[in-house]
Parts: structure tokens; C-alpha cells; sequence
């Protein structure tokens, strides 16, 4: 079976400026694919370019083995949540929803039924009847998800759904996608600048920086391809921090134990070979067996976010 | 609709009968005549002539035109000719000795009042010799209120509440419904 | 998740329509713009009607004023819903979820600028009653309404595809509206000119050749002058082709270059 999203060399320029260059990967079905990379990287620009809204420089894709040639049959198999989605201030959430219904083909009264389950889905069956420009932004970004699934698309796209939202709200919309994908079966590329979330939810991830594709691959693959040095942070009560300096400094593998600037009882740690974390085990160990209880632990460089800025910030 | 009421004068009814004034001498050879030399109307209706140019000479007639001419009566009553008519020149036909040529002239009573209506016939060529004229036709125009004034007020004032009301029960139902 | 029959995909260019209409008249807005012009209509009629010293053809001339301020401000509006069409989306952010769907761009064009004409159509409905009141003394009022209702529409179609064409390559609405109106107003200007301007062929054929002072010119010689329909037939071209050629021009234009930005892509 064909991948359910495939470009080969897509290029982007507008005008003089290359937004997308040499844009080529493939996400297979049902998979989740997190889309990342700094503002200008051209994640829009690549998904405008996927969804047809704008027609590429060069190369080729297809979605849902619908080729670029065919704009029109592309349409009918996607779903999309545009990053600067605007919607009529004075249409009703249950309105847009059999609008947008109607002109994917849906009768009158399907359109009706699609519309409320939809809603439902979205968790917004309560704001039905109330007017867009009444919706907290959260409501407005389900409504741009709950649009997008209207015709059952095999493919979606969500281009900063979690923009200008609160924890609440991401986590809201973040639970949303991952049943979609997990209830629907479809593909979704996800753009968005949440690293934890991308961590949390995606199958895979591709990284662009100034229109290349910087990494791609699952999340573990991407953070090893990044080879970010390693490194530890772990915090301990006030009055046992010189205690904890002494034992950390005495323990192999570790080169060096500095107090981090401006974080109380914080240390951070450096290990002699960048690859080799195991130090860390005799480390904590060692702590332990002292009396120093250790309040946080985390080993850098091992995220996605270490290996996002250290691609993003080499180029 | 309104009705219409024309009144025809009685002492010239019939068509053709009614003869040419005096004709001038290179116009001899043409007569003109009307239908009729009386009509009352009232203000706005439209009202026709038939008027009949006959070739009485010898030999063909040709190139000759034929104009309408309107005009009040009263000095107090400024007329425009092309308000009531605006089709008061006629090209003629070449009119064979001893034919003739009917013009229907289509008008339509724009003023109130006595007005004289005539016709003359004169050649194409700029001949200063006097055109042959018909007889004068004398329409009287009843004046007649065709605009009631006082009834504008619930229209100017009933249209726009009863938008104004429907946009108020439009915003109250959306209201509602949210 | 309902499982849903698809039917026959109904035309959508209707759908696009009926939403348009209902965003228009159902949101209040349509309405508040037809009141707004009930209202400068009222205040004419009254003024006209209450001039004691009407007299028959000064009342053909009130009729004739009348429905010349009705064609001129119905147009107007619709001209506006146009200029307002795709870059009114544009700017509110909503055009991209409509060029999401699979509707065709010409048919998202043809929705709009059918539910933009809408303005025209409701300015003509208010107009009746205005006119039957000052013409029906004259017996004018059918010829008036027909002719009326010929022009303007003439008219409105060819400001509305006018609006919408600019509105295709307009950035923001700002542009789209101050485009269209220096146009319309750039067609009226003429009709400011005084008679001496008006001598000579230039003086001939600019009237004839701007759809607005033609169609002016022929409802006056209808309405005013008594002229039958077919007398001055000529000075209908240029509206009618007006109409036809920007009609076009708006669904080749919304159908190819309909984008996101409102700029030709290179």
C-alpha cells in the first residue's frame, strides 16, 4: 500500500526567497508524523504546499496515493487545520460545522447529523447554537479540528493546533488528536512547537530548519542523529548541596559537578565519555548511600528538544 | 388605471374632410389636411393627429418634410414642443401626382391648457417659398392632480419602520436562540 | 461517528449561495443596508411629493430621480457586497478553510457574487412602492419598473463582477473598497460635466461607451421623454456588454487565480 503522505523533492520559492527546499519523506498510514522546526522554517509554507493551497515550485507528492496533479481529489481525502484558521464571528459552531459538511456533499440532514457529532466529539455540543465569536480560543481551535474531520478524512493536517493556548487548552486539544488517530485510523501530520507533546504522542518526527529537512525519523532515531552531548541536572536540598558536590566530584565517569547559576540547590553534571550515561547510576547510587535525597533528576541531551536546537542551532 | 375620457369637438369629426389653409405657390401642388381640428384631453393623456399630404399637381412630389409644430396659446404657459412629441419630423416618401400620404403624429398632453398644433410641409431643398400648413388643431388639456402629496407619509415613514422592526426581531431571535 | 449516505453532490455553487444569504440577510446586515436605503429613498419621495408646484412633467422627472438614486445606491451596495467577497475572507482569515474544500474556485465565485446581487435585487423591491406613489398619477409605473429593473440589473451585475474581480487581487479589504469605489466614482464623474464638455464625437461616445451615464440616458428618455423601448435601444450596449464582459472576467479570474494572498503566483 502506497504511504498515505509521499513528497519527492518538493520545492517552495516565493519570489526570490526558498521557503521549502528539497522537501522528501514518506509517513506511512495511521502513523502520527510531528512536524517541527523554528519560526521561518517553512512548516506552513509545506503544509500549504501538501494541501494544495499553494502549488509547488517543483517536485511531487501525493496524499492518500492522490498525486498533486489531481488538487481536487487531494481535497476530498484530507482534513486540515490551517495554523491562522479565521472563522465568521456570527455563524453558529453547529452552522459552519453543516456548511462546511454541505460542501464536501453531505445532504441537508447528514450534514445536520455530521455537524452534531462532530460537536460532540469536540466536546463543544453545549456551544452548538452559540455564536463562533463567543468561543475562547481553545473552543475555536476544536471547532478548526472538529471542520477538518467533516469528510472523514483519511489524512490530516493540524498546523499549530495548540497555538496561543493554555495548558488546559493544549492538553485539551493534544487528547483530541491522539483519539482521533487512535479512533480513526488516519495520518496526521502535526506541526507544532510543543516538544514534550511531539515526544508524548508521535510516531515519527521531521525537523526543518530554513526549508531543508534537517532530521527525520522516530523520536529516539532523531535524538540519537543529533548526537547532543550528555549531560545531568539534578537538584538536592539547600543545606545538603556541598555534601552532594563532594560525592558527585569523587564519582567516575563524572568530569565535572558545578552549581547551575540562579537555581538553588541545583547541580549540573558533565560526563567524561558524552555517549556513556551509565556513570549516572553509581552517581545516584553514591547520593543515596550518602543521605542526600535527591529532589529531580534529568539527563540532557537525550530529549528531543536537545537534538532540535542543537539541528536548528548548527545551521 | 386611470380612465381615459376624450371628448371630440362636434364641429370637425371626420378624417380628410377637413381642408388645407390657403397653399403657398410652390406648395400649390400640396394639400394638407387633419382628422380634426378640435381636441380636449386632460393633463398626461396621449392623443394622435392623422394628417393626410396630398400631391394635387401634375407631377411627383418629392423630397419634401413634414414637421409638427406645438405651441401655447397663453402667453403664461411655457411649452416645450419636444416634451409633447418627440418625433416631429418626418421624411416624406416621393407623393406621385394625384397620391397622398398619411403621418400619424403621436402626442401626449404635457401641459394644461390651450395649445395649437399644425403641420407644414416645406421641400428638403431650403426653398424660400412659404411651406404648405394644415389646418390649426386646437387641443384643449383639463388640468388635472395627478400627484396626491398628502399620502407619502405613511409610505416614507411605514417602509423604513417595517425594515427597522424586522432587523430589531432578527437580532432579539438570534439573541434568543443563543 | 454517524455513517452518512453521500447523495448526488448538489451544485455548489448554490450552497455556496444560500450560506452567503443567510450570512447576509439572516446576520442583519443586509437588512440595516436596506434600511439605511429606505430611508435616503423616503426622504426624496417626500420631498418630491410635498412640491406644490408639481407639475405633470416635473412629476415624470421625479419618477425619473427616483428610480436614477435607486439603480445608482442599490448598485453601489452590491458593489460593495463584491468588493467584500474573497478579500473580506482573506482578511478575516476564513478563505483558507473554503479553499480547503472541494468546491471549485468558480463556483465559490459564483456564490458570492449571486448572493452580493441579492442587495440589488432587495434595493429594486424596496423601490416599487416609491415609485407606484409618484408615477401612478402619469401612468408611468410599469415602464418606469421595467425599465428600471432592466438597467439596474445591467448595472448590478457589472459592479458586483467588478468588486469581486478586485476583490480576487486585493491584499486586504482596505484595497478592495477603495479600488472599487474610485472606479465607480470615476464612472460617475462624467455625468458632472457641464453640457459644453458634451459637444463633439468624444462628448458622444463617452456616454455611450460608460455603462452608467448609457444606462441613465435610456431610463430618462423611457421614463421622462416617453420614448419607446426600441428608440434608443443603442444606448443599452455598453451596459449590456459591460455586464457581460466583467461577468466573465470575474469567473475566468476567481476560477484561475483565486489564492490565499490575493497575489498572482509567479
Amino acid at each position: 500500500m502506497s504511504p498515505a503522505v509521499e513528497a519527492r523533492g518538493v520545492r517552495k520559492e516565493y519570489g526570490g526567497l526558498v521557503a521549502v527546499e528539497d522537501l522528501t519523506f514518506a509517513v506511512e498510514r495511521g502513523q502520527i508524523l510531528g512536524v517541527l522546526g523554528p519560526n521561518g522554517a517553512g512548516k506552513t509554507s509545506a503544509i500549504r504546499v501538501l494541501t494544495t493551497i499553494l502549488a509547488p515550485t517543483r517536485g511531487t507528492f501525493a496524499v492518500a496515493g492522490v498525486p498533486n496533479t489531481r488538487p481536487a481529489d487531494i481535497r476530498q481525502q484530507i482534513g486540515v487545520l490551517p495554523e491562522s484558521a479565521g472563522y465568521p464571528e456570527r455563524q453558529t459552531g453547529s452552522e459552519y460545522l453543516r456548511y462546511h459538511a454541505r460542501l464536501f456533499g453531505h445532504g441537508k440532514e447528514s450534514a445536520r447529523a455530521v455537524a452534531a457529532a462532530l460537536l460532540a466529539e469536540a466536546g463543544l455540543s453545549a456551544s452548538a447554537r452559540a455564536p463562533i465569536g463567543s468561543y475562547s480560543r481553545g473552543m475555536r481551535q476544536r471547532l478548526g479540528i472538529a471542520r477538518a474531520l467533516v469528510n472523514e478524512p483519511e489524512v490530516l493536517f493540524l498546523d499549530e493546533p495548540t497555538l496561543g493556548l493554555d495548558p488546559s487548552g493544549q492538553r485539551q486539544v493534544l487528547t483530541l488528536v491522539r483519539r482521533i488517530a487512535r479512533e480513526r485510523g488516519a495520518t496526521v501530520l502535526l506541526s507544532t512547537h510543543l516538544l514534550g507533546e511531539v515526544e508524548e504522542i508521535c510516531s515519527r518526527v521531521l525537523i526543518l530548519n530554513r526549508g531543508q529537512v534537517a532530521a527525520e525519523g522516530t523520536v529516539a532515531e532523531v535524538s540519537r542523529q543529533a548526537a547532543a552531548p550528555q549531560s545531568a541536572r539534578l537538584r538536592v536540598e539547600a543545606d545538603s548541596v556541598s555534601e552532594a558536590h563532594r560525592i558527585l566530584a569523587a564519582e567516575r565517569g563524572i568530569s565535572a559537578v558545578e552549581l547551575a547559576d540562579g537555581q538553588p540547590g541545583t547541580l549540573a553534571l558533565t560526563l567524561e565519555d558524552q555517549q556513556d550515561t551509565t556513570p549516572m547510576n553509581g552517581a545516584l547510587c553514591a547520593l543515596a548511600e550518602g543521605g542526600v535525597p535527591v529532589l529531580f533528576f534529568e539527563l540532557e541531551g537525550a530529549r528531543l528538544s536537545d537534538a532540535f536546537l542543537a539541528m536548528t542551532e548548527s545551521s | 388605471m386611470m380612465r381615459r375620457r376624450l371628448l371630440v369637438s362636434a364641429s370637425a369629426v371626420f378624417f380628410g374632410l377637413v381642408p388645407a389653409g390657403p397653399a403657398a405657390s410652390s406648395s400649390n401642388q400640396i394639400a394638407v389636411s387633419v382628422d380634426r381640428t378640435a381636441i380636449a384631453t386632460s393633463l398626461g393623456h396621449k392623443f394622435s393627429i392623422r394628417s393626410r399630404i396630398a400631391n394635387t399637381g401634375g407631377s411627383a412630389a418629392t423630397a419634401l418634410v413634414a414637421h409638427l409644430n406645438v405651441l401655447s396659446l397663453r402667453p403664461d404657459v411655457y411649452l416645450d414642443p419636444e416634451d409633447w412629441s418627440s418625433h416631429r419630423t418626418r421624411y416624406l416618401p416621393a407623393i406621385p401626382a394625384g397620391g397622398s400620404v398619411t403621418i400619424t403624429w403621436r402626442m401626449q398632453a404635457v401641459n394644461a391648457g390651450s395649445i395649437a398644433v399644425f403641420i407644414a410641409v416645406l421641400p428638403q431643398s431650403g426653398d424660400p417659398r412659404p411651406p404648405a400648413t394644415g389646418p390649426t388643431v386646437h387641443v384643449s388639456i383639463a388640468r388635472r392632480k395627478t400627484l396626491n402629496s398628502g399620502g407619502i407619509l405613511p409610505l416614507a415613514l411605514g417602509i423604513p419602520a417595517l425594515l427597522a422592526t424586522l432587523s430589531m426581531g432578527l437580532r432579539m431571535r438570534r439573541r434568543a436562540s443563543h | 461517528m454517524a455513517t452518512v449516505e453521500r447523495t448526488a453532490r448538489p451544485r455548489a455553487w448554490a450552497i455556496v449561495a444560500a450560506q452567503e444569504l443567510r450570512d447576509l440577510w439572516l446576520g442583519g446586515r443586509g437588512l440595516l443596508l436596506s434600511l439605511a436605503f429606505s430611508g435616503l429613498l423616503s426622504v426624496l419621495s417626500y420631498l418630491v411629493a410635498t412640491n406644490q408646484a408639481l407639475n405633470f412633467l416635473e412629476q415624470r422627472e421625479s419618477v425619473n430621480l427616483t428610480l436614477q438614486v435607486a439603480i445608482a445606491v442599490g448598485a453601489l451596495l452590491a458593489l460593495l457586497a463584491g468588493a467584500d467577497a474573497i478579500s473580506g475572507e482573506r482578511e478575516r482569515g476564513s478563505l483558507e478553510s473554503l479553499l480547503l474544500s472541494p468546491v471549485s474556485r468558480l463556483q465559490l465565485t459564483a456564490g458570492k457574487l449571486l448572493a452580493a446581487l441579492s442587495l440589488w435585487v432587495a434595493a429594486l423591491v424596496l423601490t416599487i412602492p416609491y415609485v407606484w406613489f409618484l408615477g401612478r398619477g402619469v401612468g408611468i409605473v410599469g415602464d418606469a419598473l421595467a425599465t428600471g429593473a432592466l438597467v439596474g440589473t445591467l448595472l448590478a451585475l457589472f459592479l458586483v463582477s467588478l468588486g469581486v474581480l478586485v476583490s480576487i487581487f486585493s491584499a486586504s479589504n482596505r484595497v478592495s473598497l477603495s479600488v472599487s469605489l474610485f472606479v465607480l466614482l470615476a464612472l460617475f464623474a462624467p455625468t458632472q460635466f457641464p453640457t459644453s464638455a458634451q459637444q463633439g464625437w468624444a462628448g458622444d461616445l463617452f456616454p455611450r461607451a460608460n455603462p452608467l451615464t448609457s444606462g441613465e440616458h435610456y431610463v430618462g428618455k423611457i421614463v421622462v421623454d416617453g420614448h419607446s423601448w426600441s428608440q434608443d435601444a443603442s444606448w443599452l450596449a455598453s451596459p449590456i456588454i459591460a455586464a457581460a464582459l466583467f461577468t466573465a472576467l470575474a469567473a475566468v479570474a476567481g476560477g484561475r487565480f483565486m489564492r490565499l494572498s490575493g497575489e498572482v503566483s509567479r
